[in-house]
């Protein structure tokens, strides 16, 4: 069987040893194709960011391999771009600085790092900000810096940890039809960890449900329809439908916790 | 309006001398100091002594917070380091550190090497201290962020967890200024022929007590035109943190 593009099989993963050790992830298999948006949802605690933080490589598995294009990940790299959900951006770099970081390691030619930076400050609206520091942005805005740069390293998969939970529903809103435009524009692999049932929906052409702890791949979903930049959404019956499966099949998880 | 409460002191200092509360054996009157430091100044000789005391301090100082810094993030991220070196720092660190002055000077002579030895060891725990729990405290999600953006493990010291000590660092430093300055003066208290300290000393010795004062005056004005500006280079060097003072 020929390998996904991004292939787990077998992850576990414990924190801590003996008595204390907590395990966090079983028994996780999960292929995901080139191209593919996929989100993952799950009640907290679920170890969901986890299983992000073992395909970034910040974390090794205590069993099982993850591999991406056939080769196993062993630890960080620009191949994986990751977007955390706040405080990721570099206080002492301005906009310009932070989108630039990630050339500035691969020692891009001057001219041709400034050429990708202004591609991506434009690309999440951020014209007239270059200078600025993270200090002086909202938290929309780092959000939108932190995206610009991961984007501007081309890596091959996006991992996104909750990226607009910190964020109020209608900047939240207006990112996720950034992320929407931006995927379908050059429609790059992601992986994106999210809490809430209709973001996972609005967003994910697979939507894979994690149960409570220790987290285990429960159930995915396949939306059988588009989301469109700036549709209404909640007016299509069908992803109503969808987001009320998914709610059900989270809610289970959620009591099983409570009980 | 922030000079008030000095000015007040200084009022109430004279009108007890001029009203004869303040025997002279005591405390010499404001306006004797202030005579005898602009004797001082306008003779010069305040100022060959000051720059002998800013070399000392200063070589000392510059040592400490090139090493300091150094230190402290060595140790942060390299626990062996860490290991071996904290025991040393607990034990120096409540010793006065003037009171080695004189094993200091068995071992490196009477001259500037035991003097700014002495102010190079008592500035150098502020900034490890200070950079120590600095880089220690940097963010996993900075780190994770600069590594899944290609920054190699041993270039995350440079790139990211030295600028995001900084803003603890300069705390560390500023302390270092202060500590630079007293330690500046103990050490030049035994056996010195220039320096503030020095002269504190001799015009002490002989009774002057208006010209001791006024070194004295003079070394706290200095002490605290450093330490302003200080943070005020400091707000503009990393006008990306935000200071709290």
């Amino acid at each position: 069987m020929p390998d996904a593009y991004l292939e787990l099989r077998a992850v576990a993963m414990q924190y801590g040893s003996g008595a204390q050790a907590v395990a966090a992830l079983q028994a996780i298999d999960l292929a995901i194709e080139e191209r593919e948006f996929v989100t993952i949802v799950g009640p907290s605690g679920c170890g969901k960011s986890t299983l992000l933080y073992l395909v970034g490589g910040f974390l090794r598995p205590t069993a099982g391999t993850l591999g991406l294009r056939g080769r196993p990940i062993t630890g960080p790299g620009p191949d994986r771009g990751i977007v955390f959900q706040r405080y990721s951006l570099f206080p002492w770099l301005t906009v310009r600085g932070n989108i630039g970081y990630g050339l500035d390691e691969k020692a891009v030619p001057r001219r041709e790092r400034d050429r990708i930076v202004d591609e991506h400050v434009r690309l999440v609206h951020l014209e007239g900000f270059e200078e600025r520091y993270p200090r002086e942005l909202s938290g929309g805005m780092q959000q939108r810096v932190a995206l610009a740069q991961t984007l501007a390293c081309q890596p091959d998969i996006l991992l996104m940890d909750e990226p607009f939970g910190a964020l109020d529903a209608q900047t939240r809103r207006i990112l996720q039809d950034e992320v929407r435009r931006i995927w379908q524009r050059d429609r790059r692999t992601v992986l994106f960890v999210t809490h809430d049932v209709e973001e996972a929906v609005a967003l994910g052409t697979r939507i894979v449900v994690m149960s409570a702890r220790p987290g285990r791949v429960k159930q995915i979903f396949t939306r059988g329809f588009d989301v469109a930049v700036g549709d209404e959404f909640e007016a299509n019956p069908a992803f109503t439908d969808l987001k009320l499966r998914i709610w059900r099949s989270v809610k289970e998880e959620v009591d099983a916790v409570r009980a | 309006m922030r000079l008030l409460p000095l000015f007040i002191i200084v009022a109430a200092w004279q009108a007890a001398s001029s009203a004869g509360w303040l025997p002279k054996a005591l405390l010499p009157s404001f306006w004797e100091v202030a005579s005898a430091l602009g004797a001082l100044v306008s003779s010069g000789e305040i100022f060959r002594h000051t720059a002998s005391s800013f070399a000392r301090a200063g070589a000392g100082f510059a040592i400490a917070v090139i090493g300091g810094i150094a230190l402290g993030i060595v140790m942060a991220r390299v626990k062996a380091v860490q290991r071996a070196v904290e025991p040393v720092l607990l034990l120096i660190y409540p010793v006065p550190k003037p009171a080695l002055i004189p094993l200091f000077m068995i071992w490196l002579g009477i001259g500037d090497v035991s003097k700014v030895t002495v102010i190079a060891l008592a500035c150098l725990l502020p900034v490890v201290v200070a950079s120590f729990n600095g880089a220690r405290s940097v963010d996993d999600v900075l780190l994770w962020s600069a590594r899944a953006r290609g920054t190699s493990e041993h270039r995350l010291l440079w790139r990211v967890v030295l600028p995001a000590a900084l803003p603890q660092i300069a705390a560390g430093v500023r302390t270092a200024i202060a500590i630079a300055i007293i330690v500046l003066v103990s050490s030049e208290f035994i056996s010195a022929e220039t320096g503030l300290g020095y002269l504190i000393f001799s015009y002490g010795g002989v009774g002057a007590d208006d010209a001791m004062l006024a070194v004295v005056i003079w070394l706290g004005a200095l002490g605290y035109l450093l330490d302003r500006l200080y943070l005020a280079g400091l707000r503009r060097a990393m006008s990306w943190h935000a200071f709290a003072h």
